[in-house]
């Protein structure tokens, strides 16, 4: 029985179609690649998951409950934290204040700020923040402010992570040792993930299957290396071998 | 910063409020009748930070409340013989009572959109009022009754000493993480499963609360309320600079705000009055462009342990 389901979402903005008819499966423990070309929809997707946007049609369920018509902060208690494409820290507290936001709202067990505070200490040294803690929150690097969001994200206490481009713009040296971090944090905590992603060395080096979406539509399902070799994905991101045809 | 002791700054606004009930003791009634306006000034700014100060949602119209509390004060003074206490106690239940039911409204507008409609209900109470033939012509209810300076002075020292005390432990508390969360990014706030709807109601309902108290107070030490100045758009915007001058959302800035605008002003009054809003408006764009923390920001970034104390 897969955690995560999706079956038959559409989205229409207006007249344009971003999602057709798109289902997905996320088993427990497991880490889910969604890839495309830029405007394919992987985000509205991840949107309408965490609850950000409503689907036209089509359901989102969590453990066999309904999930897609519930607000952001509903689908929180249900154990399933988004992190921002473009970071959004609390500008105005530091990393650990940040972080404790999400301990206090996103759990059900920790109710005062000074406990709060403490497990997010030990959430930031798990991503490898522990010496920035107490730095305000707006003067931390592009790389810093991208773990921050996704310490907020594991803070909740979620079992679902819906990850977009946490590893885009980065340097190599630190892309390499994001993916370390990410691999290290799922084998501790073996949270599922959904992870959006255009760093494709990234992606597939984490992925247990990948997902390829084209103007709103799935066309490829398969484990890393299939897709690398799938024609339509080739196509998608290359175009056609014989412009011709 | 210890989140469980109370820190030196309360015991600092403790020292400064009983400094206050001691001068009104000693000196007597002239001395309390200049001091109940800066504890009115002063209750108004605490009332708005926890709206505009704490949740950042600027409020034009946060006199709309004081003149609530004015209203339900000079009503039942004036027409039932009530005791002004009880005036006071139903001017802040009806501040509670009318934010609720505007602010599950209004605080669905963002920005710019939220503080339009502030100003728009204002002017729509203060013509509703004008209509009322309940309210007195023009909005007008005097009453005769012997005041008493020192019960007003006292009445309005407690609504400040409940104030400044919740002020404190709201931005201490799980509450206050929640609030600046929403203040800085509401989307943000939201996804990590804050309720931003739900808290911003809460910190507009003890603006509403504390106006409506604050304004009930004024029209006792007035003895009575008119709509001209009742719902006089000055005092929204002093109340706004009030706090932007001493610290948005601290719990020390609204008392230190309300000393600096009101002090000149009770002396410029006798010499040059209509230069009083020039002059605070000035202080306000200086203050905005230079020191948008306003005097705690100043004086936290001049000294280390400053910072940490002043809260």
């Amino acid at each position: 029985m897969p955690l995560l389901q999706a079956r038959n979402v559409s989205k229409n903005f207006g007249g344009v179609q971003a999602l057709k008819d798109v289902s997905l499966d996320l088993p427990e423990s497991a880490v889910l690649g969604l890839i495309g070309p830029n405007g394919s929809g992987k985000s509205t997707l991840l949107n309408i998951i965490a609850g950000v946007e409503k689907p036209t049609s089509g359901i989102v369920k969590l453990d066999s409950k309904r999930i897609d018509n519930l607000r952001t902060n509903r689908i929180i208690r249900y154990g399933l934290a988004k992190t921002h494409q473009i970071p959004k820290p609390f500008s105005n507290m530091t990393a650990r204040e940040n972080v404790a936001v999400a301990v206090l709202y996103g759990r059900r067990n920790i109710h005062s700020p000074r406990p709060a505070l403490e497990e997010a200490d030990k959430i930031l040294s798990m991503v490898r923040m522990g010496s920035r803690k107490d730095a305000p929150a707006d003067s931390l690097t592009v790389q810093e402010k991208k773990r921050l969001e996704l310490a907020r994200a594991i803070a909740t206490g979620a079992s679902i992570l819906l990850l977009d481009e946490v590893f885009a713009g980065l340097s190599p040296e630190e892309l390499k040792d994001s993916i370390q971090l990410f691999k290290k944090l799922h084998d501790e905590l073996h949270f599922s993930v959904l992870v959006v992603e255009h760093v494709m060395r990234a992606v597939l080096n984490i992925s247990h299957k990948v997902m390829v979406l084209e103007e709103g539509r799935v066309i490829a399902t398969g484990s890393p290396d299939e897709i690398v070799h799938d024609e339509k994905v080739i196509q998608a991101y290359l175009g056609s071998k014989n412009p011709a045809a | 910063m210890n989140l469980q002791k109370p820190g030196l700054t309360l015991y600092g606004l403790f020292i400064v409020m009983a400094f206050l009930a001691t001068a009104a003791l000693l000196l007597g009634v002239a001395v309390s009748s200049i001091l109940v306006v800066l504890l009115i000034y002063a209750a108004l700014a605490y009332s708005i930070n926890f709206i505009t100060g704490m949740i950042g949602y600027v409020d034009f119209g946060h006199v709309l409340f004081m003149a609530i509390g004015s209203y339900a004060l000079a009503t039942l003074v004036s027409y039932y013989g009530a005791n002004p206490l009880l005036g006071v106690g139903a001017g802040a239940v009806l501040g509670l009572v009318f934010a609720l039911g505007i602010g599950l409204v209004i605080l669905r507008f963002r920005g710019v959109y939220f503080a339009i409609a502030t100003v728009v209900l204002v002017l729509a109470a203060y013509n509703i009022v004008l209509q009322l033939p309940q309210l007195g012509t023009g909005g007008e209810i005097i009453f005769n009754r012997p005041l008493q300076p020192l019960a007003p002075y006292f009445t309005i020292w407690t609504v400040v000493m409940i104030e400044i005390i919740l002020t404190y432990y709201v931005n201490r508390s799980r509450i206050g993480f929640g609030i600046r969360a929403i203040k800085s990014e509401e989307d943000a706030a939201s996804s990590v499963g804050v309720s931003p709807q739900r808290l911003k109601l809460i910190g507009y309902m003890l603006g509403g609360l504390f106006g409506g108290a604050a304004g009930g107070v004024y029209s006792w030490s007035t003895s009575g309320v008119t709509a001209g100045p009742a719902f006089d758009f000055t005092f929204s915007l002093l109340m706004l600079a009030m706090i932007i001058i001493g610290g948005v959302g601290t719990s020390i800035g609204p008392l230190l705000g309300a000393v600096v605008v009101y002090i000149p002003s009770y002396f410029l009054l006798t010499s040059v009055a209509q230069a009083q809003p020039l002059i605070i408006g000035l202080l306000v764009i200086i203050m905005a462009l230079f020191l948008p923390d306003g005097i705690v920001g100043l004086l936290r970034r001049s000294n280390e342990r400053l910072r940490l104390v002043l809260e």
